[in-house]
């Protein structure tokens, strides 16, 4: 189509207009849908520490990983997410019950979300990202890291496994693993 | 046509311009910082005017739920914490460096070229994975008969001062007749990884300036044996100071027969 006047020229910037006001416009609708419906929202929780010392000092050494009951019957999970991969790469949780996820990352900034639940959140150096959630669906669940994280991306995902509340039984200390099942 | 003409013509596009966005901004405001906070904030058992606060950012969110702080023994897998004044360290090369390194020659050869491949070339590895290294050794965090005798002698100035050394040393000659072996798998495996099995590509850390972690060692130009037997050692636990797991979790994927053939493609292959 050709447009030679001033006014087929208008009409083409306002078609345009109007087609790039559609898009964003259902852009913001899906995202206010999320905010209401789903109550996905921005974390309010700021936590911090210090991504050098991460594998030396208290909560996120190797072997305080993974998942654990702790006082009050609060199931916890505590995972590291490195280059390229998560630590541990499977973690056990029960099914309908409140579950409390805490990344850290000594590195680069990370992410994660959990295939069809609405656990999803960054996890960046120097701060603690928490999430609180109920599982109600059991089975293997995929939890990919889903911010670039260097080369070996698109190979770094863990296990989250949904068990029956019956069935999540931790250990004397209070912890579950993957492997324990 | 004149100045006020066109401004004539500009006007309603100016008046509307700003109606829209004014009233885009309005809209924000009402949802963002009202409807929304009162919405899910009645989820989250608020009333409205702190859930308001809340997203305003008068009130503070959710205090972190104080954790029990781990009574997990933790033997850390290295005492090693990288920090900007450690990594600037290495920096040059000094005659106390050499020094220190003519007590590695024996075993590491006269220039960090092993002459029995069961050790590892140190010449033209990076600083940090040597500085490492020989700080586990001295902190117990990497066992091995000889060396945790004499890391336990250096004192961490030494430490970065040999490291430095070995890292600016021109690296081993690659043998021309085998260098040539192409190994499509195992290519796959350092280019690419695996997805299914969640192994990342080895060159995803082991590459040229991949940027992956500091202490990351160099591979190519390394000896065949000792990358072999470090790999199997990683795979059976019996070594395990790599930071949360990063080497155990990926040799342990790995069959003999990869680690094998990995240890062969780095060993006489330039990758990088």
């Amino acid at each position: 189509m050709r447009a030679d006047t001033e006014q087929e020229i208008l009409k083409t910037e306002l078609w345009w207009t109007a087609l790039v006001i559609a898009i964003v416009t259902a852009i913001m609708l899906a995202i206010i849908y999320a905010g209401v419906v789903h109550h996905i929202n921005p974390p309010s929780n700021i936590e911090t520490i210090d991504p050098k010392t991460l594998h030396l000092t208290g909560e996120f050494t190797e072997s305080n990983l993974g998942t654990r009951v702790e006082a009050g019957d609060q199931v916890t999970s505590r995972v590291v997410a490195t280059q390229f991969a998560f630590q541990p790469q499977c973690i056990v949780v029960p099914s309908n019950r409140t579950v409390t996820l805490r990344f850290a990352t000594p590195d680069v900034i990370h992410g994660i979300l959990v295939t069809g639940t609405n656990v999803n959140t960054m996890i960046i150096p120097g701060y603690v990202s928490q999430v609180h959630t109920v599982f109600t669906k059991t089975g293997d669940l995929l939890m990919p890291c889903h911010e670039f994280c260097g080369l070996g991306h698109s190979q770094m995902w863990a296990t989250v496994r949904v068990v029956p509340e019956d069935q999540f039984r931790p250990g004397p200390d209070g912890r579950a693993s993957c492997d324990a099942r | 046509m004149k100045p006020a003409e066109l401004r004539e013509i500009d006007r309603p596009w100016r008046i509307w311009a700003s109606v829209i966005i004014v009233s885009i901004l309005a809209f924000s405001v009402v949802f963002g910082f009202l409807v929304l906070p009162i919405v899910q904030g009645r989820a989250a058992g608020l009333d409205a005017f702190t859930a308001i606060c809340r997203a305003v950012g008068i009130l503070p969110g959710s205090p972190a739920v104080k954790q029990p702080t781990s009574e997990a023994k933790a033997q850390p897998t290295t005492q090693v914490a990288w920090s900007t004044d450690l990594m600037r360290t290495f920096g040059r090369r000094t005659q106390a460096g050499a020094e220190i390194a003519q007590g590695c020659v024996a075993c590491h050869g006269e220039h960090g070229i092993a002459a029995d491949p069961q050790n590892p070339n140190l010449a033209g590895q990076s600083a940090a994975a040597i500085y490492k290294q020989l700080h586990d050794y001295k902190s117990g965090s990497r066992v091995h008969d000889v060396m945790t005798g004499i890391a336990q002698g250096l004192e961490d100035r030494q430490i970065v001062e040999v490291a430095t050394h070995f890292a600016s040393s021109a690296r081993r000659d690659l043998d021309p007749t085998t260098a040539e072996v192409v190994d499509e798998d195992v290519i796959r495996l350092v280019e690419r990884g695996d997805p299914s099995r969640g192994l990342p590509a080895c060159n995803s850390c082991h590459g040229f300036n991949a940027g992956g972690p500091i202490e990351t060692p160099t591979l190519s130009h390394q000896n065949r044996e000792y990358l072999a037997r470090q790999l199997q050692a990683f795979k059976t636990d019996a070594r395990r100071n790599d930071i949360y797991t990063r080497m155990r979790s990926v040799a342990v994927k790995l069959t003999d027969r990869e680690i094998e053939r990995l240890a062969t493609f780095y060993a006489t292959t330039l990758s990088y």
